[in-house]
């Protein structure tokens, strides 16, 4: 499957994508927290 | 509302369109109608992405979701920022391309005409009425409240959303959207920063949020996997997940925000945008209405919110009952403040046995307060005075207009509008465009660029009709945050199917994968009438079962039919 990404950007967006899932990953850690916190 | 709100509410709801007006002037090619130009940028697409998701719903019924449930709603975002990466790697790439107006359009071209009619015609019906829930939430409540007359406030609201989506296209859209957002955004961080002033008479922000968790309002997270549990951790990551999959991935009114700026980089920083803000906003916007919760433990709150529905049941001859309610839930009221006095007062070393007990007297209490609702709202069913939505939809519109100052209560309430005008905006100019490209195209092949502009426009407009008529007539089943995710899940689980299909399995073609969605959407409808499992889960197993049948159908029932695969 053709994406559209020439081959010097792919990976650029590669760690593009590797930033917001860690981010997100990140976000749920702190919810937990949050929760453990103050339940 | 005094006269300063009407002058801020009517001042914001105006001022944007009218800009928005003045920056589309001139005349439009049917490409810069449909999809913009070039002079969108990713903050433009990201904002426009978040407010056409966001809608009046988020901002009317999620405090209230947070007050009477707690804070797990969040949970549902969970599989959002996942499914935009996919978006932004598989989706958005292939649309841009391929140079599609509609999503649509790439299953024609994958597959074939009557696979495009079934994905088009699934988005028109699900959005279609949609976007009257989107307009007809709001009204329902502030016509209530503001004693505003309900089709007034539909066809006002209504009105001015297709009169500039109509005349400025996708591009109005896309910058009205912006500031809108922008409005939405503050007005909801100053309602959050009242809040917690308001409050911090009685209790300072730790200790709300320490009285709160523990009256199990602060359960953000939650690993269990009960499928019958609408919020857990995995419904929320992976009903969640193809929920939002086939919503940016495969729903018009989203597809054409992030390919408004025509160039793959800017799309794809709006989206990635969202992904990283999706989560803390929504968890603000539920911690808001948990900590309205907590303000409503040291100022009585009304026993029932929809206060006019109240008022009517008690000039019928139910009346005593009520007020007997109303006495009982003024004594709750003042043993829980003095329960919760107690408990933030008491100092650290005080003897975790007292602190149990005074915190299992307060869930007593807490459980009796909401016993008592419930029985109101049974008396004022009796009485015939109830209206179908639910009583928390009207909590925090409620405490901004008796509890924020005057001003703010008009920023507030634009907020609202504004959530309906982008989220309308948005549904209407992907409504018209699909039936204009999918359907009325292909039927007057040659016409000029003029006339397919002047045909999606008059679309426009007749979808805008038909959801104010929806919004007319609609009456609700559940709370309004509810009834969109729900109608979104029923439908969406096919449709991403199909998607997923073109994608990645490649031997399948258009007759195989046209029937399994048939009967996948089938199922859904089976299940929904006849179960009770969370309602995330239809996105999952619609998609899971378009992805199983068509290579089964496409190896046995039709192995020697359709075209080769040309895309």
């Amino acid at each position: 499957m053709n994406t559209g990404d020439s081959k010097s950007d792919a990976p650029d967006w590669r760690k593009a994508y590797g930033l917001a899932l860690s981010l997100f990953a990140v976000e749920v850690v702190l919810l937990y927290l949050f929760t453990i916190r103050f339940s | 509302m005094n006269r300063l709100d009407y002058l801020v509410l009517i001042a914001t709801i105006l001022a944007i369109p009218l800009y928005g007006l003045w920056r589309t002037r001139g005349s439009a090619s049917l490409g810069q109608y449909l999809k913009g130009d070039t002079s969108i940028r990713w903050a433009t697409i990201g904002l426009s992405v978040l407010a056409t998701q966001a809608g009046p719903i988020t901002f009317l019924s999620m405090p209230g979701q947070a007050y009477e449930s707690g804070i797990g709603f969040v949970q549902n975002y969970f599989g959002q920022p996942l499914a935009l990466i996919v978006v932004c790697a598989v989706f958005v790439p292939i649309y841009q391309r391929l140079k599609v107006y509609t999503a649509y359009q790439y299953l024609g071209q994958r597959f074939d005409r009557k696979t495009e009619l079934l994905g088009s015609f699934l988005f028109l019906v699900q959005r279609g009425i949609a976007a009257g829930i989107t307009i007809y939430a709001p009204a329902i409540v502030l016509s209530a409240l503001l004693g505003w007359r309900l089709n007034l406030t539909i066809w006002l609201a209504g009105g001015l959303v297709i009169i500039y989506t109509v005349v400025g296209g996708t591009k109005i859209v896309s910058i009205t959207q912006r500031y809108q957002m922008i409005v939405i955004l503050v007005g909801m961080a100053i309602a959050f920063a009242v809040a917690v002033y308001r409050i911090s008479p009685n209790l300072s922000f730790g200790s709300t949020l320490s009285v709160a968790g523990k009256m199990g309002k602060l359960e953000a997270v939650d690993f269990s996997i009960d499928p019958h549990k609408r919020y857990t951790f995995w419904s929320g990551l992976i009903g969640g997940f193809f929920l939002a999959l086939s919503y940016f991935g495969a729903d018009q009114s989203q597809v054409q925000r992030y390919l408004a700026g025509g160039s793959l980089k800017e799309s794809r920083f709006g989206l990635l945008f969202n992904a990283a803000v999706k989560v803390p906003m929504q968890f603000s916007i539920l911690l808001l209405g948990a900590i309205v919760f907590m303000f409503y433990q040291f100022e009585k709150p009304p026993v029932y919110f929809n206060e006019p529905a109240y008022q009517r049941a008690m000039k019928t001859g139910y009346a005593p009952q009520l007020a007997a309610l109303q006495a009982q839930s003024d004594e709750v009221f003042a043993q829980k403040r003095a329960a919760i006095r107690a408990i933030s007062s008491a100092p650290p070393n005080s003897s975790s046995g007292d602190h149990n007990i005074a915190m299992t007297r307060l869930r007593d209490l807490e459980a009796q307060a909401r016993e008592l609702r419930n029985h109101t709202k049974r008396v004022l069913e009796q009485a015939g005075a109830d209206p179908k939505s639910k009583e928390s939809d009207y909590v925090f519109i409620t405490f901004i207009l008796q509890q924020m100052p005057h001003g703010i209560v008009g920023l507030l309430i634009a907020v609202i509008l504004c959530a309906t005008m982008s989220a309308t905006a948005a549904t209407l100019n992907a409504l018209g465009s699909t039936t204009a490209i999918d359907f009325y195209r292909p039927f007057i092949p040659n016409a000029s660029d003029h006339h397919y502009v002047v045909a999606a426009k008059a679309l426009t407009a007749a979808w805008g009709l038909i959801a104010i008529g929806v919004a007319s007539f609609a009456s609700l089943v559940e709370n309004l945050i509810e009834a969109g995710n729900i109608l979104g899940s029923v439908f969406y689980g096919s449709v991403l199917g199909l998607f997923l299909a073109a994608f990645f399995i490649r031997r399948v073609r258009g007759t195989a994968v046209f029937v399994a969605a048939l009967l996948a959407q089938a199922l859904v409808f089976i299940l929904f009438a006849t179960t009770n499992i969370g309602y995330l889960w239809y996105n999952f197993i619609g998609c899971a079962a378009v992805l199983i049948l068509a290579p089964v159908f496409q190896q046995t029932l039709f192995r020697s039919t359709d075209a080769p695969v040309r895309v």
